[in-house]
């Protein structure tokens, strides 16, 4: 066969065998479009709806969710016989429930809204409290909240003091107040105090003593963060939410989640009033402020620097809300040595201190300057360190003049402050601080800054002639800030037993006039001697998108999420 | 020497090298001020509690003895059976699994490390090519420019003026994060959530958790491509002057086969080498693109244990960075004695 004619029969058969392959392909597609015509429809049309259905869900779930970017994160555990952390307590108090609960809004923080207790009553000598529980409260695994819950929760702080030292029963000194705990009948239950305590109250408002659930809290330490959720947290979920998602990653935070809980015994009350929270965690001020300014969180709070939230404030996509701050700072001098030995020196620089300056500069104003060591607002609170005046450089130098100082001689010291951000702009405030002291022209400062492990290390070892430090408290109460002005974890080398006296006076006894008289003679004492000298309070603010609602700032502090709508 | 060789005697080298590290690291520490213990206490911080967290935290002691716990635990094969990695021990601040902390902060590492890199070597390779094709002129001034500048502009700078105009002004990307701000992250599996979310099936999850790399990671890749540039470049000059490549010309070779296959595959071995210095240096902590973009990695983390004196966890962070760097350089060392038989010589 010629060669031409055997290459156009191979080229012929190859357009045969294409056609047919046309041929099949296009059977196959017919049929297939037959099949979905006949049968498949109804499933396509179903598949369609189902997809709208879930987008529809998720954008419900969306719009009853609040999303909540913060830099904080749990720092240990969310067990209340270990967790002693801002944020560890914020979950607690969100998933947890203690008897009483500080009101919200409160402008004291000694105002008391029953919580799982119903009322309360106390013998005269403040030793004895009693409390009447509330009944029909349904723990998730339909078990009944009793009596037994409460003891079991404070024997179980108590008796795990000596393995977790560091943990917030240990750190209020459960053991020193609460003698024990006694079940009077099902719903009725008696704490029996080792000293007369008023502030008891507020003891059992803060989370170490919320109620935890037996079954998830052995009397032995659980291991209390990775792994499963409900076995991880032993706090029964009594709470307005459980705690449904919980993910770290190398000892932080990276999601946080809260759905409404199913139990709640206040859901019939609209609490809470959104379904779930949600906590996105941010490396810095920065980032979280560029969150917020995004629209990526619902709502961003602790913290955003002042700098940032006086710049938001004028933005009309975001709404700011500011709150009262009970975080102070205050100004400590070593005393087991010259210069700071004399008191007439320690009053000295107490008056050429000028905190306006401070809080203006440093803090635009988002501080305020504090003459008591007990917050303003809180009972008790006084002014009474405007005695010594800001900047007082006529009573600084006729005081150095008595101690033996002057323009010629000088007093010179070392100022210490911490330099790693655990307090905010120390750096900043030590300057103006040099500033306003060396302003007096008799007196020569020396900055010197370690980072928080030294600089703790420091104070145990008593080596810095004067440092910055601050506090939050425990609870809030005078009673948990009056006694700094002796506090021996200070190394201070001060006691003053007139001052310790009245400290006592004042938590055993409930008369609030005479609890503000005692704490006032307290400070006045502190004015003369100038152990501690209080510096400034923080403020508090929250930003969130203009249409969230239902934020309380109170004095607390606390963000009690489930009053939250938006 | 043979190639096996080679890698068993490079592989019984990395011991004594991670043990003197381990050994520096272990004594630095101690020697730091500051102590681990004062830092779980404010108020309660008497002497006898304080000593039963020292008794807790193994602190109390002998130094020989902490040591030689320490590295027991290194060689526990039993515990790396069990858990799939070493026994670093606890951390003494949180008091959770250091192994376990470090492992869960790598894929976010390596992730990020991975596109970057990817993103550097292409961007850097390109413009090196380039640049070298176009020697002296305004092109090649532009690149050498842009690279010396990318290189010296800080991370953390560039970062949030990526977060600025593509979070913030356009809201294209997320600011920070390693997933959209409404989406939770796919179920581990590899812990790299892209690899993640595609095994889960989950495209939607997929497409956030790359929409989320893409500021980091161009961050650090177009700061990274400064140095892959000038390297590139350098090298290409060099070889494009040799006289394989004008014979390769000569024969009638197109300009691209000229240029990519032959000239870059010659200049590439230096290239390689810093591509696995830098890759090693990124799975150590990206620290500053992990700050700015709040991506929780083993960067942060470390920084975070130094603050902590958690010394366990400073122990076990540096040991697995020299390890990384160790294995990354192993096999780039590996690649370049195939490449190059002259170095086994």
């Amino acid at each position: 066969m010629p060669l031409l004619i055997k290459r156009r029969k191979l080229k012929m058969e190859k357009v045969e065998l294409a056609i047919v392959v046309l041929v099949l392909i296009g059977i196959m597609v017919s049929s297939g479009t037959m099949y979905y015509t006949a049968t498949g429809l109804s499933n396509l049309i179903s598949e369609v709806s189902r997809l709208r259905e879930a987008l529809e869900e998720k954008i419900a779930a969306i719009e009853a969710s609040l999303i909540v970017g913060t830099t904080d994160s749990v720092e240990l555990t969310l067990d209340p016989a270990q967790a002693y952390d801002y944020f560890g307590w914020c979950i607690l108090q969100q998933i947890g429930d203690t008897l009483v609960v500080v009101k919200p809004g409160s402008l004291t923080g000694t105002d008391f809204d029953p919580e799982l207790a119903t009322s309360w009553n106390s013998s005269t000598d403040l030793k004895t409290w009693d409390f009447n529980l509330r009944q029909g409260v349904v723990l998730p695994d339909g078990k009944t909240f009793n009596a037994t819950y409460v003891k079991y929760s404070i024997d179980r702080a108590i008796a795990l003091i000596p393995s977790i030292p560091e943990g917030a029963p240990a750190g209020l000194g459960f053991d020193a107040v609460i003698n024990r705990t006694e079940v009077l009948s099902t719903y009725r239950v008696r704490f029996h105090l080792d000293i007369p305590f008023s502030p008891f109250l507020g003891f059992l408002a803060c989370r170490a003593s919320a109620i935890v659930d037996p079954k998830y809290a052995p009397i032995e330490q659980v291991n209390h963060t990775a792994g499963d959720v409900r076995a991880s947290t032993p706090v029964a979920f009594l709470g307005p939410y459980v705690l449904s998602k919980w993910d770290r990653v190398a000892g932080r935070d990276v999601e946080i989640r809260l759905d409404v809980n199913p139990n709640y015994w206040n859901l019939a009350s609209g609490y809470p009033k959104l379904k779930h929270i949600v906590f996105r965690f941010y490396s810095d001020a920065t980032t979280l402020r560029l969150a917020i300014g995004a629209g990526d969180v619902d709502m961003a709070f602790r913290h955003i620097t002042p700098t940032d939230v006086l710049n938001l404030q004028t933005s009309p996509n975001v709404k700011v809300w500011w709150g009262a701050g009970v975080q102070i700072q205050y100004l400590c001098f070593q005393e087991k040595r010259a210069p700071f030995n004399d008191r007439r020196v320690r009053v000295a620089v107490a008056a050429a201190l000028n905190r306006t300056s401070v809080s203006e500069t440093v803090f635009l104003g988002l501080a305020k300057p504090l003459y008591s060591i007990i917050p303003i607002g809180m009972l008790g609170h006084t002014e009474a360190f405007k005695r010594l005046g800001d900047a007082n450089y006529t009573l600084t130098r006729s005081l150095l003049a008595e101690a033996g100082y002057n323009a010629g001689n000088k007093l010179k010291f070392d100022f210490w402050y911490e330099s790693s951000g655990h307090y905010p702009m120390s750096a900043e405030q030590a300057l103006l601080y040099k500033e306003a002291l060396e302003a007096s022209g008799v007196i020569e400062v020396t900055l010197k800054n370690a980072d928080w492990a030294s600089y703790k290390k420091n104070r145990d070892s008593e080596i810095m002639d004067a440092f910055i430090y601050g506090w939050y408290p425990d609870y809030v109460d005078p009673d948990d800030y009056s006694f700094l002005y002796w506090a021996k974890w200070l190394h201070l080398n001060y006691s003053n037993a007139t001052q310790t006296a009245l400290y006592d006076q004042a938590r055993a006894i409930t008369n609030t006039t005479l609890r503000e008289k005692l704490y006032a003679q307290i400070d006045d004492i502190a004015v003369e001697q100038c152990s501690v000298v209080p510096i400034w309070v923080g403020g508090a603010w929250a930003v969130t998108k203009p249409t969230v609602y239902g934020i309380y700032m109170d004095i607390t502090t606390d963000m009690r999420y489930w009053l939250i709508s938006k | 020497m043979g190639l096996r060789s080679y890698i068993v005697t490079r592989i019984l080298l990395t011991i004594p090298t991670l043990l003197l590290l381990l050994s520096m690291v272990f004594l630095i520490m101690r020697v730091l001020p500051g102590d681990p213990v004062a830092l779980h206490f404010e108020k309660k911080a008497d002497p006898e509690t304080m000593e039963a967290m020292r008794h807790i935290l193994g602190l109390d002691k002998p130094l020989w003895a902490q040591y030689m716990d320490y590295i027991w635990g290194l060689v526990d094969i039993r515990y790396f059976m069990e858990h799939g990695y070493p026994n670093l021990g606890k951390s003494m601040q949180t008091f959770e699994d250091v192994g376990g902390q470090i492992f869960s902060a790598f894929p976010a590492t390596l992730e990020l490390a991975i596109y970057s890199m990817i993103i550097a070597s292409v961007i850097g390779i390109l413009l090196g090519v380039i640049s070298s094709k176009s020697y002296n002129s305004i092109l090649d001034h532009l690149i050498r420019g842009s690279g010396t500048v990318t290189y010296a502009v800080p991370v953390f700078f560039l970062g949030i003026i990526f977060q600025l105009i593509f979070g913030v002004y356009l809201g294209w990307l997320p600011t920070g994060q390693r997933i959209g701000p409404n989406v939770s992250p796919p179920a581990t599996i590899t812990g790299l959530y892209t690899i993640d979310s595609l095994l889960e099936g989950n495209f939607f999850k997929f497409f956030e958790s790359l929409k989320a790399l893409v500021l980091p990671s161009l961050t650090l890749g177009i700061i990274l491509s400064g140095i892959f540039v000038r390297l590139t470049r350098t090298n290409m000059l060099e070889t494009l002057r040799l006289d394989f490549v004008t014979a390769a010309k000569a024969r009638g070779l197109k300009e691209s086969t000229v240029t990519y296959g032959y000239a870059l595959r010659n200049a590439f071995l230096p290239i390689l080498t810093m591509m696995g210095l830098q890759f090693a240096m990124l799975l150590g902590g990206a620290i500053l693109t992990e700050t700015t973009f709040s991506w929780r990695g083993l960067g942060r983390y470390l920084v975070e244990r130094i603050n902590f004196r958690d010394y366990t966890a400073i122990q076990g962070a540096v040991v697995m960075f020299g390890l990384f760097v160790i294995l990354v350089s192993l096999v780039v060392d590996i690649l370049y004695a195939y490449f190059d038989p002259r170095i086994r010589l």
